[in-house]
C-alpha cells in the first residue's frame, strides 16, 4: 500500500506523545509499504517556528515531505479564542478561528492534499486538534484514517467536531476510553475503528544505578513529563506537600522534566529538569512508583514505561483513561481528592509486596497489549478490513 | 513476569476498600466538626455521599437542565472572554483597536489573574447545577415510589 502519515511536527528529536506514535507506526509501516510523512518546517510546538527546511528529506530511513508554517502562534489570541471556544458560547467561525490559531498553519500542506490526495491508499491523520489534522482531513476524507488522540479536555466539547468525526474512513484509537468519546461526540455511529495503543520494547538491560551527582534521596515517588499546571502538577504539589505534613515515612518526590510552572521549595521535593535517557531509565528502575496527575490523557505512555519497568503507579482516577488502564492492568491506585491520593500513597509505600505485585501485574499487561508486534498486526488488520476508497491516481 | 506464586491483587477492590476506611474516617471527622447529626446513621452518610458524588464524578457537567430553564440560557455561564467592539460607525474601528492594542497590553495582568479565579467559579457553579439536579433526581424517585406503594386512591 501507499501510505501517508500527516502530523504536526516531527524529527528524530521531537518529544511529545502523538509525535512519538507517529514516527513509531510509521517506521514499522514502513517495513511492508510505501510510507511518506507529511509534516511542517516546525520543531517548537509553543511557537511553531519554522526550523527544518521545508522540502524533501530523510528522518531514521523514512521520507519527509516538509511544509513551511506561514505565520507562527499568538499566545495572546490563542487564549483569547480559547477562552470564547470553551465557554461554549462560540460561533462556528469562532470555533474555526480556534484551530487555525492553534496551528501549525501551513497552507501549502493542504494544497498537497488537494492535489496528491488521491494518489495514496490511505492517509493517517494523528491528533484532530491541530490545523493540518482540521483542515487537511475534509480534503481527502474517503482515504482518510484518523488517529485522534482525544482528551476529555475542554475542546471536545466544539460543537463543529460533531461535523468533523463524521468524515473519516477510519478510526485508530489508542484506549477504549478514547473510543467511547469520540463516538460520544460523533452525530452518528462512527466509521470503523480500532484500539491499538503503543509500542513498547522490552526492558532488557538490567535495572541502572543512579548516579551520586544527582543527589536523589531513596526511597522516592516519580512524576516524569513537564511539570506544568495542565499536567495537574499543581495539585500533585498541593497534595504531596499535605502528605508529607502528617506522614511518618520520609519519602521523596523526584519530578523529572522542563519545568512551566514555579517549584515549590520543599525538602521533600526535588526537580530535576529536563533529563536524558539515561537518567531517565534509572529514575524509572529505582522509583518506588510513578505518579500521573494529569486528567487529561488519550493514553499515558509514562505509565506503560513504569509498567515496563515493573514499577506500579498511582494516578488520577478523575482522568477516565488513567482510570481504565490502572483497572485493566491491575497494576496502578488511582485518586480522585486528597483523602485518596495520601492513603493510597501510604497503602503503596508502606506494603512493598503488595506494590511489587502491582507493578509486576502491569508490566504482564505491557507484555500482552503494548509490544509493537501486537499493535501494528492489529493497525495492519484493520487497514486491510477497510473499504478502499477506489484506485490511485 | 508476574509472580505467579503470589495471589493476583485487584485493583478495584483495594480501591473499595480504600474507599470505604476513608468514608467511615470523613464521617466521623464531619461529626466531631458538629456535622449533621444524621450522620451517626452510616448507612445515611453513605446515601448522601453516593449522590453527591454521582453529581460530581459521573454526571455529564454540561447537561444540566438548570440553565435551559432559565430565561436566557446564557445568563448561566460566567463571560471570561473579551469581545471587543465598538457601537460608533466611523471611530469604531479606532476604539476597538485602542482597547485591543493599548488598553488590553497595560490591563491583561489583570485580565489573566481574574481568569483563573473565574474559571474555577464556574466550575464550581457546573458542580452546584449536577448536585442540586441530581438531589431533584432522587426527590421525583422517591416521590414515584411512596405514590406505588400507597396505591390507587
Amino acid at each position: 500500500m501507499k501510505l501517508a502519515c500527516v502530523i504536526h511536527r516531527f524529527g528524530a528529536d521531537i518529544a511529545g506523545g502523538s509525535e512519538a506514535h507517529c514516527r513509531g507506526v510509521a517506521e514499522r509501516l514502513a517495513e511492508h509499504h510505501d510510507v511518506t510523512i507529511l509534516t511542517t518546517c516546525a520543531r517548537n510546538h509553543i511557537t511553531w517556528q519554522n526550523e527544518y527546511p521545508a522540502g524533501s528529506s530523510k528522518v531514521g530511513g523514512l521520507p519527509v515531505r516538509r511544509f513551511p508554517v506561514a505565520r507562527t502562534r499568538s499566545l495572546h489570541q490563542f487564549v483569547e479564542i480559547s477562552e470564547i471556544v470553551f465557554s461554549g458560547a462560540a460561533s462556528e467561525a469562532e470555533q474555526e478561528r480556534w484551530f487555525r490559531e492553534n496551528g501549525p498553519e501551513a497552507p501549502e500542506l493542504l494544497v498537497f492534499l488537494e492535489r496528491h490526495g488521491a494518489e495514496y491508499d490511505w492517509i493517517l491523520f494523528w491528533s484532530f486538534r491541530y490545523y493540518q489534522t482540521f483542515f487537511g482531513l475534509p480534503l481527502v476524507a474517503d482515504r482518510a484514517v484518523l488517529v485522534p488522540t482525544a482528551e476529555e479536555d475542554p475542546l471536545i466539547r466544539a460543537r463543529i467536531l460533531g461535523r468533523f468525526f463524521a468524515l473519516p474512513a477510519g478510526f485508530v484509537f489508542l484506549t477504549p476510553e478514547e473510543q467511547k468519546l469520540v463516538a460520544a461526540r460523533a452525530p452518528h455511529p462512527l466509521a470503523p475503528s480500532c484500539v491499538i495503543g503503543s509500542g513498547l520494547e522490552p526492558v532488557r538491560h538490567p535495572p541502572a544505578a543512579l548516579a551520586a551527582g544527582l543527589g536523589i534521596p531513596t526511597p522516592f515517588v516519580l512524576y516524569l513529563g513537564r511539570i506544568d499546571p495542565n499536567k495537574g502538577c499543581e495539585t500533585l504539589l498541593r497534595h504531596f506537600m499535605k502528605h508529607q505534613a502528617t506522614a511518618t515515612r520520609t519519602v521523596s518526590l523526584v519530578l523529572a522534566g522542563p519545568a512551566n510552572m514555579p517549584i515549590p521549595d520543599h525538602p521533600s521535593i526535588r526537580c530535576l529538569g529536563f533529563v536524558d535517557e539515561t537518567v531517565r531509565e534509572a529514575l524509572l528502575s529505582n522509583a518506588s512508583l510513578l505518579i500521573v496527575p494529569s486528567r487529561y490523557e488519550s493514553l499515558s505512555i509514562v505509565l506503560l514505561e513504569a509498567w515496563n519497568h515493573g514499577v506500579p503507579a498511582l494516578v488520577n482516577g478523575r482522568c477516565s483513561v488513567l482510570k481504565g488502564q490502572a483497572i485493566r492492568a491491575n497494576g496502578a491506585l488511582y485518586y480522585e481528592n486528597f483523602d485518596e491520593f495520601s492513603r493510597a500513597l501510604g497503602v503503596l509505600l508502606d506494603r512493598p509486596d503488595l506494590a511489587r505485585q502491582l507493578g509486576q501485574q502491569g508490566l504482564a499487561y505491557v507484555d500482552s497489549q503494548y509490544r509493537w508486534p501486537l499493535v501494528m498486526e492489529k493497525l495492519e488488520s484493520f487497514l486491510g478490513s477497510l473499504s478502499h476508497p477506489g484506485p490511485r491516481r | 513476569m508476574v509472580d505467579r506464586t503470589a495471589s493476583a491483587v485487584s485493583v478495584e477492590r483495594l480501591m473499595h476498600e480504600i474507599a470505604d476506611d476513608l468514608r467511615g474516617e470523613r464521617r466521623e471527622r464531619a461529626l466531631e466538626r458538629g456535622g449533621p447529626a444524621e450522620y451517626r446513621d452510616p448507612e445515611i452518610f453513605a446515601a448522601v455521599e453516593r449522590v453527591l458524588r454521582r453529581a460530581v464524578e459521573s454526571r455529564n457537567l454540561d447537561a444540566s437542565l438548570i440553565p435551559a430553564l432559565l430565561e436566557d440560557e446564557e445568563d448561566s455561564r460566567l463571560q471570561t472572554h473579551l469581545r471587543f467592539s465598538s457601537h460608533r460607525p466611523l471611530a469604531g474601528s479606532v476604539i476597538v483597536f485602542v482597547k485591543r492594542r493599548i488598553l488590553l497590553p497595560v490591563t491583561r495582568w489583570l485580565y489573566e489573574y481574574s481568569l483563573e479565579n473565574f474559571r474555577r467559579q464556574q466550575q464550581i457553579n457546573r458542580v452546584l447545577f449536577a448536585c442540586l439536579e441530581e438531589l431533584a433526581i432522587e426527590n421525583a424517585r422517591l416521590e414515584r415510589l411512596v405514590k406505588e406503594q400507597s396505591g390507587p386512591r
